[in-house]
C-alpha cells in the first residue's frame, strides 16, 4: 500500500445529531483543538451541511412523457412541481472544503453519519481512505457488543486497526 | 451438576446422532420423527436431508459476529457482573459443544458415499478418546477446525506440580472476539467464555468432568490472545491413572 | 424488474469482500441463542417471537453499516439505476420504493447469509411483496420442540424480521415484516412478508429517538 497516509492530519466522527463521537489525529504533535472547540466544530458544521442541503437549487420538473403508462390516475403530478437537477443523483450537502493548506472531506453514510476528515490539500485517494475508515468502522464499532450506538466511540480495536492501516500496514 | 438441566432445556436442534442410529430400524422412506410434528410434503425436514450437506458451507463472518453481539448484550442485561456474564456466554456455548462432538464423531468415522449405511452398520463406536491428551488433541485440532477453519495455536500441560489436572490451549486471536472492544472497567472479561462452554461440552459430552475458563493474555503481536484453561476434575484424573497404568491409550 | 443484476451484484460482494466463517458455526450459535430465549421465557413463544424480533432489530441497525460499507450504495451508482428506471421507463414512484427494498433484502441477504430469497406475490400498490426462503441457514438442523405449541407459535427465524426491519429504517424506509410459513412448522416454504409503512423522501436523516 503506497504511503497515502503522510498527508492524513485527522478524523472526525459526526453522529446523526451533530454530535461529536470520534476524534483523533494521526501525526504526533499535531497542534490540538480544545474538546470544546471539536465540540463546536462538529455541530457547526453539521449545521453548515444541512443548510447546504436545502440550498441545493431546484428547477421546475420537466414531467418524464410517460403517465399514460405508468399511472392510470392523472392526479399525481400537483405535490412534484420542484425537483432537483438530475433526480437520479441524491441531493448531498458540503463535500469538501479546502484552504491553500488543507482540505476536509465529508462523507456522510445514507444512514446520516458523517466522517470528516482533514488532509494535505495535495493528498490523493482521499475517497478510498473515506471509504476504508468506513469499513472499518462498520467492523470494530458496528460490531462491537459494548458500542452503544450514537455514542461516542470508544473501541480500542478500531484504533489500532485504524492506525495500522493508515501506517500502511494493514 | 448443573449439565442435566442445561441438557433438558435445549431445542432438539439435531446433529444426527439420533438419527444416525434410527436408520437402521426403520425403512428408508419412514420418517423416524416424532409423532406429534407436522412436516412439510415436500420432506424438507432433518431426516431427508444428508447431514454434510452443510459441511463446507460458508456464511459471512459478519453474521456471526453480529448474533455473538447480540447474544453479549442480552446476557449482558441479565446479569450483574463479568463473572457471572461470562457463566452465562459458557452456558451458550456448551450445548453447541455436546453436539459438536457428535458430528465431529460422525465425519471422522464416516469418510465417503455410504455415509449413513456404514456408521450404522459398524459395530464399534467412533473413536471417542479414552484419555485426556487425545481429547485435548480432538479439541485443538478437529474441533477447532471445524469451527474456526484452523487449528488452536498451542497446547500445554500445566508445569506446577500441585495442578497436574490443568491444560491450557491458547488461541491467538479469536474469532469471536475479532470485532469486540471490551470497556477499560471491564478489562477482566473475555467473551471467548463462549468458546469455553463450547471445549467444556466437549469434554463433558466425552465423559471428562471439567471446568474450562478463558483468560486475557495479550502479548503486542497479538492483543486479544486468549488462553483457555481447562481444569479436569478429581475423578476424571483417578480414571485417567488407572487407564496409565493398564495401557489404554 | 433488476433482479439479474441485484443477484450479479450480490454474487460480486460475496466472492470478493465478504469475510467467510463456517455456516454451522452461525446456525449452532444462532440455535443457542433460541434455545435460550425459550428457557428464560419458560417456552412463551409469543414473547420469544418478540425478543427475537427485537434482537434482530438491534442487529439491523448495526448490519446496514457494514452493508452500505461493502456494498458501495450511495457512493457507487450500483442501486441507482432504479432511479433511472423511473425516469426512462415512467415507472411509478410507488413501484421505486419497493423496488429499493427489494433490492436492498436481496443483496443484503446474500452477502451476509449466503442466499437469495424469491421476491413474490406482489400487491398492486407495490407496498407489499414475499421473500420465499428455498434454503434458510439459520435454521438447517432444526427440529421444534415437539410440546404441541411450538410449531403453532414459534417462528423460529423471527429475528431476521427484525433485522430488516432494523436496517432500512436507518436509511429511512420504514417498513413492517413478519413470516406467515416455515418448513419447521411443515409448511411447504418458508416465506416473509414485507410491508412498506413508510418511505421519508429526502428528509434529513431521522434525529435519534
Amino acid at each position: 500500500m503506497p504511503s497515502t497516509d503522510r498527508g492524513v492530519f485527522s478524523l472526525i466522527i459526526i453522529n446523526k445529531a451533530g454530535g461529536l463521537i470520534y476524534q483523533r489525529e494521526f501525526q504526533a504533535g499535531l497542534h490540538k483543538l480544545s474538546t470544546n472547540d471539536y465540540l463546536v466544530l462538529a455541530g457547526t458544521f453539521h449545521g453548515v451541511h444541512a443548510i447546504t442541503r436545502s440550498i441545493t437549487p431546484k428547477i421546475p420538473s420537466v414531467q418524464p412523457p410517460s403517465p399514460a403508462t405508468s399511472s392510470p390516475s392523472t392526479t399525481a403530478p400537483a405535490a412534484s412541481s420542484y425537483s432537483y437537477p438530475n433526480p437520479g443523483v441524491p441531493v448531498t450537502g458540503l463535500d469538501y472544503l479546502e484552504t491553500d493548506k488543507f482540505r476536509l472531506t465529508c462523507f456522510q453514510t445514507l444512514t446520516g453519519t458523517k466522517f470528516l476528515l482533514f488532509t494535505d490539500p495535495l493528498t490523493g485517494n482521499v475517497d478510498t481512505i473515506v471509504q476504508k475508515i468506513y469499513e472499518l468502522y462498520a467492523d470494530f464499532v458496528m460490531k462491537n457488543p459494548f458500542y452503544q450506538i450514537e455514542m461516542p466511540v470508544r473501541c480500542e480495536a478500531f484504533d489500532r486497526h485504524l492506525g495500522a492501516w493508515l501506517r500502511g500496514r494493514a | 451438576m448443573a449439565a442435566p438441566p442445561r441438557h433438558a432445556t435445549m431445542l432438539s436442534i439435531s446433529n444426527g446422532d439420533k438419527p444416525a442410529q434410527a436408520q437402521p430400524q426403520t425403512q428408508q422412506t419412514t420418517l423416524p420423527q416424532s409423532p406429534g410434528l407436522r412436516v412439510p410434503s415436500n420432506r424438507k425436514t432433518i431426516y431427508d436431508r444428508h447431514l454434510n450437506r452443510s459441511r463446507n458451507a460458508e456464511s459471512s463472518r459478519a453474521s456471526f459476529a453480529f448474533l455473538f453481539g447480540e447474544m453479549v448484550t442480552y446476557a449482558q442485561r441479565r446479569v450483574t457482573g463479568i463473572q457471572d456474564l461470562e457463566k452465562r456466554l459458557n452456558e451458550q456455548g456448551y450445548p453447541l459443544g455436546l453436539r459438536l462432538l457428535d458430528l465431529l464423531f460422525y465425519r471422522s468415522t464416516s469418510t465417503s458415499s455410504s455415509a449413513l449405511s456404514s456408521s450404522s452398520t459398524s459395530s464399534s463406536p467412533p473413536n471417542r478418546p479414552l484419555r485426556i491428551i487425545t481429547l485435548l488433541h480432538l479439541i485443538h485440532g478437529p474441533l477447532w477446525r471445524l469451527l474456526f477453519g484452523r487449528a488452536a495455536d498451542a497446547l500445554e500441560h500445566s508445569v506446577s506440580p500441585d495442578t497436574p489436572n490443568e491444560y491450557m490451549i491458547t488461541d491467538n486471536d479469536p474469532l469471536v472476539n475479532t470485532y469486540i472492544s471490551v470497556p477499560r472497567e471491564m478489562s477482566m472479561l473475555n467473551c471467548a467464555a463462549f468458546v469455553a462452554g463450547i471445549i467444556e461440552g466437549v469434554c463433558d459430552g466425552c465423559g471428562f468432568e471439567t471446568k474450562v475458563s478463558a483468560h486475557n493474555q495479550p502479548t503486542d503481536l497479538w492483543p486479544s490472545r486468549t488462553v483457555f484453561l481447562v481444569r479436569f476434575g478429581d475423578a476424571v484424573m483417578e480414571r485417567e491413572k488407572v487407564l496409565e497404568r493398564s495401557g489404554v491409550k | 424488474m433488476s433482479s439479474n443484476k441485484t443477484s450479479r451484484i450480490g454474487e460480486e460482494i460475496w466472492k470478493t469482500r465478504v469475510d467467510k466463517v463456517n455456516a454451522e458455526l452461525v446456525t449452532l450459535t444462532y440455535g443457542t441463542i433460541v434455545a435460550q430465549l425459550c428457557q428464560d421465557y419458560d417456552s412463551n413463544y409469543q414473547d420469544v417471537n418478540k425478543q427475537l424480533e427485537k434482537m434482530g432489530y438491534n442487529i439491523g441497525m448495526r448490519l446496514i453499516e457494514d452493508f452500505l460499507a461493502k456494498s458501495g450504495v450511495g457512493r457507487c451508482a450500483n442501486f441507482r439505476d432504479t432511479a433511472d428506471m423511473i425516469a426512462k421507463v415512467g415507472l411509478n414512484s410507488d413501484t421505486l420504493k419497493g423496488a429499493r427494498i427489494v433490492d436492498i433484502s436481496q443483496v443484503g441477504f446474500k452477502i451476509f447469509l449466503n442466499v437469495t430469497p424469491t421476491v413474490t406475490n406482489w400487491t398492486s400498490d407495490n407496498a407489499q411483496f414475499s421473500l420465499i426462503f428455498e434454503e434458510n441457514p439459520l435454521a438447517d438442523f432444526v427440529e421444534l420442540p415437539d410440546d404441541g405449541r411450538a410449531q403453532d407459535e414459534l417462528w423460529f427465524s423471527n429475528i431476521l424480521c427484525g433485522v430488516l426491519r432494523g436496517a432500512l429504517e436507518m436509511v429511512q424506509m420504514q417498513i413492517e415484516a413478519h413470516f406467515v410459513s416455515d418448513v419447521l412448522r411443515g409448511d411447504d416454504t418458508t416465506e416473509m412478508r414485507v410491508s412498506l409503512v413508510r418511505y421519508i423522501e429526502d428528509e434529513m436523516p431521522p434525529e435519534e429517538e
